[in-house]
């Protein structure tokens, strides 16, 4: 057990790889394409199973790293092997490993085209994602940032819809774009820290340690660039507006466990990005960009909302109301508050619940009917009563309402935002709460085309003989949505072990950040943890 | 002038010898057991297995002096980490063309031979420490490949690129020449060493300039940097398959190997503006310009390209743009050991290049079919699942062409740019940047070719070629290779950088 517990990060990483590998082997000596689904089941259970050991010590130790390992892998550059878990990363991690086994049961019967790659892609897709949370190395970071662009590539380009090998393409090069930039300045900060210090690292708790000592200190322009360079790379990711026109092709044209993962957990990648190592980094250029990116977020918000009332297909109408929900997470972080950013967190876990089962619900139709046109729909609640509540269910936690885990993070991050005086012109003159109305009419958009789309897809009489005839949920579909149901209501009526694990992580960014505000962000009363 | 003891010493020479010899023993036993033709291939692969312990035995030095033959070779860490790429590449180039050979009717004794003399020029580029060393080098490598290139004679295609090959090369040639003269004239000496040395007081500092001038036109022809790219696309595309991931592989990286030792070596900094201070500046000035131009000019006409042999040419040519990238890095280097880790930075981008390129070129020559026929993109549709083993080594050589992180492109990348960005100079930080926007246009063109193979679906039959058991042995190798350097590069770039202890005898 002590070797399981020192090694739990890299075995979580590469338990899909080695499931992978023995995927291939099994297919090569059996030939059984049928078993497939279940070993990758079966490895991808395990591996969740795993990840709740995390529980055991994650996120408490105080502004500090558990699980952590820490080995040599280039010297010649001072890279190391460096992984660990906080507040910050624990709940995404869980995130990951949970949502991944609802992916694969979801495509059970969907995949007929070579099952083997789709099922080693996704699994190859695990690694990198898990990796991308706990890695503590910038270089280390960057290599599961990219490597996961591949599977993800392979999974829209193979086993996407009519349009997918333009989606692919242009998410591949909207991402990759970004995060090269980024490479620039994770290697100008190793140079950086060599003239500072001697040595040259990429190791983020160094270079943290450097900065805040003020071993290693930049230009307030120099720091511009470099916080720019990084948050590049994370704005195409979450898409912050206007970088989201990758989004709606990509969730599209992918599969449903695509879309799925893609919403759930490859968009937290950028907003955890962006509060792991842009705001300890670089606090100063943080808070003088703050305004732009909460601009950016609320016109994410409302154009969002906007253009996904108008969508004629469900699919595309989910996907830009994710555009929408991760403005929200944006607006959170950058309100530099405790309630602000403890919200965006959870949001960013509440998005990946609520949407991933949208997205699995939009996939449950397409199955049946091959099509995601509202208008091919109407009066499904008549022929799939269970259907319709779930997803009515679901949408209502999209939407945020209360009792139900979207409105605990919207209603935190408003009020973080509320609070926050980072929009402060003068003493008196504050623009947040201009921000936090103009936000709070986001959630009432999202309850419109919400609301408005499930009318004219469940309500009203049957209008298309095609759908009379559509089976209710199967025990499978069911099994599948219950435990994302349970989490929406639980995490809506008792977000307390949540938060109280992420807090220690999140505080200690926020100090980070507020502290050398020079008075302009005030330290609003802490969240009572009891 | 008096005479000195020339320092004769074969050890430090061994490897060159062992592949000289090895080369005419296989010409002349093609002309005397015609019969028998297809042992040269095993021959040569001895021979150059031979070279490879060779190096390897002299390697840590302590047994071989720092430099011998009158200070004509030396023995560092430059020329010991481009042998190796150059036998390598010349190992898999061998493997490679067993099926070409067998399929054209090639004749293989020739061939064989040909390839050893130009391996045993490459070699000669990188040890020679003198002008005249490095230009015989340089020809022995050009004419034998000359050759080849041509060497599907009936093919119009491939003497057309023979002959436009020969042309500029020669003419390359004579600029190169003529700039050897003219820092001869400078600073009346031949000897790498000692013309670091004068720089900083040469006779004729105008001349040094002028001579350095066409030096940089002679070998930008060689790596094919822009603006001096231009034969590139029609010669590889012309030239037999495997010769091509030849090309762009060895030889380009033994002309790298001189350019550096050139000029890197002999235009070191020297404070000042004066003279060489002056000279220093002016070549790192033009090469990160010429590296910006050739990374942008290679990447972007590889977009617009069709065939997939024309689009390697000018993915080589943007590559010899970044490996241009770690080249100013190192000839701005502080320090003798940022010089030597940069020096090695190149070495292994030429190596993790040649690892995905000689494999890309392994799996098209299999693929291509007789005269390189089918090598369009179009040729490549939706054979991505019926033939997963080819497909997905040639999309892993892609994506570390790409540069894609576990793969060797990635550490290659990181590795060039790093000494360029230490300069902390705005122009050199500009040239990475510019190499990094360069990287993401090329995701379009390396992706396509995983695009047509997965994601299109194939309209006509295909047949799923056999693997040889000599290509099946390049395509291990190499992928191997592709994943060992870009996991476990440290191991690498440790040696590639390090210096040999030098044998306790003055040196010259």
């Amino acid at each position: 057990m002590d070797f399981v517990s020192e090694n739990l990060l890299t075995l979580l990483i590469l338990l899909p790889v080695v499931g992978a590998v023995g995927l291939i082997a099994h297919q090569m000596f059996w030939k059984q394409e049928e078993h497939l689904k279940w070993v990758t089941l079966a490895i991808t259970v395990v591996v969740f199973l795993l990840s709740l050991l995390l529980l055991g010590e994650g996120g408490t130790k105080a502004g500090g790293f558990s699980f952590v390992k820490n080995v040599p892998w280039i010297e010649a550059i001072n890279t190391n092997y460096h992984v660990g878990v906080d507040g910050l990363s624990l709940w995404l991690v869980i995130l990951t490993t949970f949502i991944m086994p609802i992916a694969i049961i979801s495509t059970w019967h969907a995949v007929e085209k070579r099952p083997l790659a789709f099922y080693a892609f996704l699994l190859l897709l695990q690694s990198a994602m898990i990796g991308v949370f706990v890695s503590l190395d910038l270089l280390v970071f960057y290599l599961f940032f990219e490597a996961s662009l591949v599977p993800m590539f392979f999974l829209i380009g193979i086993w996407g819809g009519a349009n997918r090998i333009y989606a692919a393409v242009k998410f591949f090069i909207f991402t990759a774009v970004g995060s090269l930039l980024m490479l620039v300045a994770i290697i100008a900060l190793y140079f950086m820290h060599q003239q500072a210090t001697g040595v040259g690292t990429f190791d983020f708790v160094t270079l943290l340690g450097s900065i805040e000592s003020g071993t290693l200190a930049f230009s307030a322009s120099t720091g511009l660039l470099l916080f720019i360079a990084f948050a590049l790379a994370f704005s195409i990711k979450v898409p912050l507006f206007p970088f989201h026109t990758w989004l709606p092709d990509a969730h599209t044209e992918a599969p449903t466990a695509g879309s799925v993962i893609l919403a759930a957990v490859l968009l937290k990648m950028g907003t955890y990005g962006l509060m792991r190592f842009n705001f300890p980094l670089f606090p100063e250029a943080a808070r003088e960009l703050a305004p732009i990116f909460i601009i950016l977020a609320i016109i994410g918000i409302i154009y969002g909302a906007l253009v996904a009332m108008v969508q004629p297909d469900v699919k595309r109408l989910v996907a830009y109301s994710s555009v929408a929900h991760m403005g929200f997470v944006i607006l959170g972080m950058f309100s530099f508050t405790e309630w602000g950013m403890q919200g965006a967190l959870y949001q960013m876990l509440n998005h990946g619940i609520s949407t991933g089962a949208l997205f699995l619900l939009v996939g449950f139709i397409y199955e049946r009917r091959h099509t995601r046109e509202i208008s091919e729909f109407g009066g499904l609640a008549n022929v799939m009563p269970l259907y319709a509540t779930f997803f009515v269910i679901t949408a209502m936690s999209s939407i945020g309402l209360p009792f139900l885990n979207g409105f605990v993070g919207e209603f935190m991050i408003m009020i973080g935002m509320w609070k926050s005086s980072i929009l402060a012109v003068t003493a008196t003159a504050n623009w947040n709460y201009i921000a936090t109305m103009a936000a709070g009419t986001g959630v009432i958009f999202a309850a419109v085309y919400l609301l408005w789309m499930i009318q004219r897809v469940f309500f009203g009489k049957v209008t298309n003989e095609k759908n009379r005839g559509l089976v209710d949920l199967s025990p499978r579909e069911i099994g599948l949505m219950i435990p994302l149901l349970f989490l929406m209501v639980f995490m809506g009526v008792y977000p307390r072990p949540f938060l109280d694990r992420s807090r220690d992580a999140v505080v200690a960014i926020q100090e980070r950040v507020v502290k050398q505000a020079g008075g302009t962000v005030e330290v609003v009363e802490t969240f009572e943890k009891e | 002038m008096q005479l000195s003891d020339p320092n004769v010493n074969l050890a430090i020479i061994l490897p060159e010898i062992i592949i000289a010899i090895t080369g005419v023993v296989v010409m002349l036993y093609d002309c005397f057991f015609p019969k028998n033709r297809g042992i040269t291939g095993t021959m040569s692969l001895i021979g150059i297995a031979a070279a490879a312990i060779s190096i390897a035995l002299i390697w840590p030095g302590g047994s071989v002096p720092a430099s011998a033959w009158g200070g004509m070779i030396v023995h560092d860490s430059l020329r010991l980490s481009f042998s190796v790429v150059f036998l390598l590449v010349a190992a898999l180039t061998i493997l490679v063309s067993t099926v070409w050979i067998e399929r054209e009717d090639v004749p293989g004794g020739e061939y064989h031979a040909l390839l050893l003399f130009a391996t045993f020029g490459m070699l000669l580029m990188s040890s020679g420490n003198d002008l005249v060393v490095i230009f015989l080098g340089l020809e022995t490598l050009s004419i034998a490949t000359y050759v080849m290139a041509g060497l599907r004679k009936s093919d119009l295609k491939s003497n057309e690129s023979a002959m436009k090959y020969f042309i500029l090369g020669s003419l390359a040639s004579a600029f190169l020449l003529y700039g050897m003269a003219l820092v001869y004239g400078a600073t009346g000496t031949m000897n790498i060493t000692e013309i670091a040395a004068k720089v900083s007081d040469p006779n004729f500092p105008a001349l040094l300039l002028v001579g350095a001038a066409m030096l940089v036109v002679g070998f930008g022809f060689k790596v094919a940097a822009a603006p001096f790219h231009v034969w590139t696309p029609d010669v590889y595309e012309g030239a037999p398959s495997p010769i091509t991931g030849f090309m762009a592989a060895g030889p380009k990286a033994a002309a790298f190997a001189s350019f550096l030792r050139i000029f890197v070596i002999g235009f070191p900094v020297v404070g000042g503006l004066e003279a060489a201070g002056y000279l220093n500046y002016s070549w790192t000035t033009a090469l990160a310009v010429m590296a910006i131009a050739t990374m942008t000019v290679g990447n972007v006409a590889a977009i617009m390209q069709n065939n997939v042999k024309r689009m390697l040419a000018y993915s080589s040519i943007a590559h010899a743009g970044y490996a241009l990238v770690g080249f100013v890095g190192a000839g701005v280097a502080a320090s003798q050991s940022n010089r030597d880790a940069a020096i090695a930075a190149v070495a292994f981008y030429m190596l993790s290049y040649a690892v995905a390129n000689i494999g890309s070129f392994a799996i098209i020559t299999l693929l291509g079919q007789k005269n390189d026929r089918r090598t369009e993109f179009e040729d490549f549709n939706g054979i991505g699942f019926k033939s997963p083993v080819l497909s997905f080594t040639l999309s892993l050589f892609m994506l570390s062409l790409l540069g894609l992180p576990l793969t060797a492109g990635f550490i290659g990348k990181v590795l060039v740019f790093r000494p360029a960005l230490e300069a902390n100079n705005p122009l050199l930080t500009v040239m990475v940047v510019a190499a990094v926007i360069n990287t993401a246009i090329s995701a379009y063109y390396y992706l396509r070719m995983i695009v047509v193979m997965f994601f299109k679906e194939r309209a006509t039959d295909w047949v799923e070629p056999r693997i040889p058991s000599a290509l099946a042995a390049v395509i291990l190798v190499t992928v191997i290779g592709t994943f060992y350097f870009g996991i476990f590069g440290n191991r690498v770039i440790e040696r590639f950088s390090q210096q040999p202890i030098a044998e306790a005898v003055s040196q010259r």
